[in-house]
């Protein structure tokens, strides 16, 4: 044995073969059965995917490192179930490439933020918090009002997430921009279609306060009112537990 | 490549203890190993060897 | 430094560069309509940068045959030079983000100044930007001198020093406009990522060229540390960055992974880059400049060798302990738990073996602050990774997750570990590289390492209140079985730690920039010997010392 450690040495090789072989074990063996879990874990089959106005307000709550101090995951204690909500479960992140289950709790946890305050409130609260909650130490977000919408490549997005395994449809593909614009444009004519692809639960509203042009603002505020709504399935959990 | 859930779970709880277990035991037996403490009391004061220069 | 290059090496650099220059022009004629385009330009300018410093000494003649018989170095001297700019980048930008947690209206209205956009560019400057180039100076140092071998060629380190740093300015100004895959310590997008992949393919063949070349039988310990630092690092980047690009044309890429897979990649990655970026690889440093400069063996070297395989093995369990109570199955929970509780035994030993080495050099420790350094490092290691397993446990973990007292912890380690044994080894290697008998002043030496222990203290200290606070804050019921206090309660409570931080961080920072300066004063002192034709020393450091240096 001590001879074999003594080449595996002499080689450097095989020294790098060692230290990969060790150090690999412990990642294959945690993350490997995480991708059969489907077969366990509960399902969500009316899950709907998010529309394409909701994926380019993740992006925007991505771009502006929303997730450094806001959780998007309430763990099984007492106390979160209590401010925020039915804990979360796996299958409610199934879309969301990349998960946003965050490590940092500066401002409070959004799993189930949506509908929980109004666009009105959003929309103040993102242009100047402190006008809304006076001790707050969030920034200020008012550029996202000025700041319009690109949506010329929504499709595009709605194509690369097709491909990691998000169930969009050509259908859906092909008119993300117009679903985009009539999603916060109820008047027009493009806002029955996204109730006809994306469910009549979807919300159909001038987010940002005004119709017409599409802002950043709309975009980040859909997102937001549809955290924990995709699917009932945490109801339902809480609901059969009790 | 069939592998269900329960397979790869029952897999990853029972092995990772034998995998510690037997690295452990092949790490102590190379760093205690008698004949082995001489190549490493050469390498501990190697470093202080006249260092200026590429060896030849 | 350009001519020290063979010609050929020279020419090799211009192409390559010109390559590199050719994928910027087209990044930024295809990302024309997106982000990726002002990032084709800032490759392109910087490429553009490198050629012109190549070619203004392109015709020098060909550098003395002798250079064979010794070192090469410059790469190391540039590395330390670039771990102290990104130091005294990525430290401002920690104390203007820890005062916006105070006084919320320091961004002027800015989209580049918010704390989201900020925060990133704090963490990978201090920990990519200044950490990584110290691990790169100091790692192409060790190498050869524990081989006995010269590095096996004068470009291949350049390349990966200054790929390096293109990486790391991508990374930053990224995060300035909005660009991030939002995955924490691997936020940049899929085209920095994949340039990183390159540079460190290269980073791995230098080291494995320069070992298979080494006149020592035995591989020294510090580079096993190394090692492990590069290849684990390069598995962790690879598989947590897998990601399907919107368009050729977009910076935006979606993660190959989604919710609960992505999650666990993610902290498998998160808490081993901890493991292998922050503590294997500075490991590698203690093991080899802390004994030097004591001017002592290391104390058990079998010690050293059980620890890290104890390390290798143990850490990439440990990753699930992030993800206490969540939607995670709680089985991998448990056994992240129990992973991160064993690994304080490898930990100790490290950190025990560091101190034993000092034994019988107290008085050393008490004159020399550049030793000081590293045993208040060692001290700090050892305190993290205690607190670290503690917190691994699942009912400390549902008190302190999502509060300061994580942020306190990752500090304790980062300050008090990673930046003092950094700060202590490039103490050792200036006069080393520059060919000193020693550093400009010592005087500031000690003052930096005053600075530098009140402020991590205070930042500590403020943070493990703050935490603590605010986990027992958001849990405590009032009589009627209700939740006592609201969110912005528990905010309002941690305002004065927040501003206790600041001030933490302002020493540190301080420190950081008085370093710079004694470190820039010698380089100028070395010039001037240099012109004035004086003879320099080889080997100072450990010789060198003087009680009361």
């Amino acid at each position: 044995m001590p001879n074999f450690h003594r080449k595996l040495e002499r080689s450097a090789i095989g020294f790098v073969l060692a230290i990969v072989g060790v150090s690999a074990i412990g990642g294959f063996v945690e993350i490997a059965p995480l991708f059969t879990i489907h077969e366990t874990v509960e399902q969500a089959p009316d899950m709907r995917v998010y529309t394409p106005l909701e994926v380019a307000g993740r992006n925007i709550y991505i771009r502006e490192g929303c997730y450094a101090c806001h959780s998007q995951m309430i763990r099984t204690l007492r106390d979160e179930v209590e401010r925020y909500g039915p804990f979360s479960l796996a299958v409610e992140s199934q879309y969301d490439h990349p998960m946003l289950w965050g490590s940092k709790r500066t401002g409070p946890d959004l799993a189930r933020v949506g509908g929980k305050y109004s666009d009105a409130w959003q929309v103040a609260h993102l242009i100047n918090p402190r006008d809304v909650v006076p001790q707050s130490v969030m920034p200020r977000y008012a550029w996202l009002k000025r700041n319009g919408l690109k949506t010329d490549d929504l499709g595009l997005h709605l194509a690369a997430q097709r491909r990691v395994g998000v169930p969009y449809t050509d259908d859906m593909i092909a008119n993300a921009g117009a679903d985009a614009y009539g999603q916060a444009n109820p008047d027009s004519p493009y806002a029955s279609g996204v109730t006809a692809r994306y469910g009549e639960a979807t919300n159909v509203r001038a987010f940002d306060g005004s119709a017409g042009r599409l802002t950043e603002m709309d975009a980040l505020v859909a997102y937001l009112q549809v955290l924990g709504r995709l699917t009932d399935a945490a109801q339902k959990t809480a609901a059969a537990q009790e | 490549m069939t592998f269900d859930h329960q397979t790869l779970v029952a897999f990853s709880k029972s092995w990772g203890l034998f995998y510690l277990i037997a690295l452990a035991a092949v790490v102590l037996v190379y760093a205690l190993w008698p004949s082995n403490r001489k190549r490493f009391d050469r390498a501990k004061n190697s470093i202080f060897n006249k260092d200026d220069r590429p060896g030849d | 430094m350009v001519s020290g290059l063979t010609v050929s090496e020279r020419r090799l650099a211009l192409v390559i560069a010109g390559l590199i220059a050719v994928c910027g022009l087209a990044m930024a004629i295809v990302g024309r309509n997106d982000l990726i385009g002002a990032h084709g330009f800032i490759v392109l300018a910087f490429s553009l940068g490198v050629i012109a410093l190549v070619a203004t000494r392109y015709l020098d003649p060909e550098p003395p045959e002798d250079r064979l018989s010794q070192y090469y170095d410059d790469p190391t001297k540039a590395g330390i030079v670039l771990a102290m700019i990104w130091a005294v980048i990525g430290m401002f930008f920690g104390v203007w983000v820890a005062a916006l947690l105070a006084w919320p209206d320091l961004t002027f209205d800015a989209a580049w100044a918010s704390f989201g956009r900020l925060r990133p560019v704090h963490t990978s400057g201090v920990i990519f930007g200044f950490g990584g180039n110290a691990l790169i100076a100091t790692s192409l140092h060790v190498l050869q001198r524990t081989s006995r071998a010269r590095l096996p060629d004068q470009f291949s380190p350049w390349f990966v020093l200054i790929g390096y740093n293109l990486f790391c300015v991508l990374a930053a100004s990224g995060y300035f406009m909005g660009v991030t895959q939002s995955k924490e310590y691997a936020e940049p997008e899929w085209y920095a990522d994949l340039w990183l992949v390159i540079v460190w393919v290269v980073y791995f063949l230098i080291y494995i060229r320069t070992l298979q070349r080494r006149k020592e039988p035995h591989i020294y310990v510090a580079n096993w540390y190394y090692m492990a630092f590069i290849l684990v690092v390069a598995i962790l980047h690879i598989v947590n960055n897998l990601a399907v690009p919107v368009s050729l044309g977009h910076a935006k890429s979606y993660s190959l992974f989604s919710g609960v897979q992505d999650a666990m990649t993610q902290w498998w990655y998160g808490h081993n880059a901890v493991a292998f970026f922050l503590t294997a690889g500075f490991l590698g440093m203690m093991y080899y400049y802390l004994p030097k400069r004591a001017g002592r063996p290391i104390f058990s070297y079998r010690l050293s060798i059980i620890s890290f395989w104890g390390i290798t093995f143990m850490y990439m369990w440990a990753g699930s302990h992030h993800l206490h109570y969540t939607a995670l199955p709680q089985w991998v929970q448990t056994l992240g738990m129990t992973f991160s509780i064993v690994l304080l035994v490898p930990s100790w030993a490290s950190a025990g073996n560091a101190l034993a080495t000092l034994n019988g050099a107290w008085h050393k420790v008490r004159d020399d602050a550049t030793l000081r350094f590293m045993m208040v490092a060692a001290v700090f290691y050892g305190l993290s990774t205690f607190e670290g397993s503690f917190m691994a446990i699942r009912a400390v973990n549902s008190l302190s997750h999502y509060t300061d007292w994580t942020i306190g912890h990752v500090h304790a380690g980062a300050l008090g570990w990673v930046a003092m044994i950094t700060f202590g080894s490039l103490y050792a290697l200036v006069p080393w590289m520059w060919k000193q008998e020693r550093i400009y002043s010592p005087a500031l030496v000690e003052v930096h390492f005053w600075l530098a222990l009140i402020g991590t203290i205070i930042y500590v200290f403020a943070m493990w209140n703050s935490g603590i606070i605010q986990g027992l804050m958001w849990r405590t019921y009032n009589d009627s079985g209700t939740l006592a206090y609201s969110f912005i309660d528990s905010l309002v409570a941690m305002r004065p730690y927040y501003i206790a931080r600041t001030v933490g961080g302002l020493f540190f920072f301080a420190g950081a920039v008085v370093a710079s300066y004694n470190i820039w004063m010698t380089i100028r002192m070395s010039r001037r010997a240099e012109a004035a034709g004086r003879d320099t020393v080889d080997v100072p450091a450990s010789a060198a010392l003087v009680p009361g240096e």
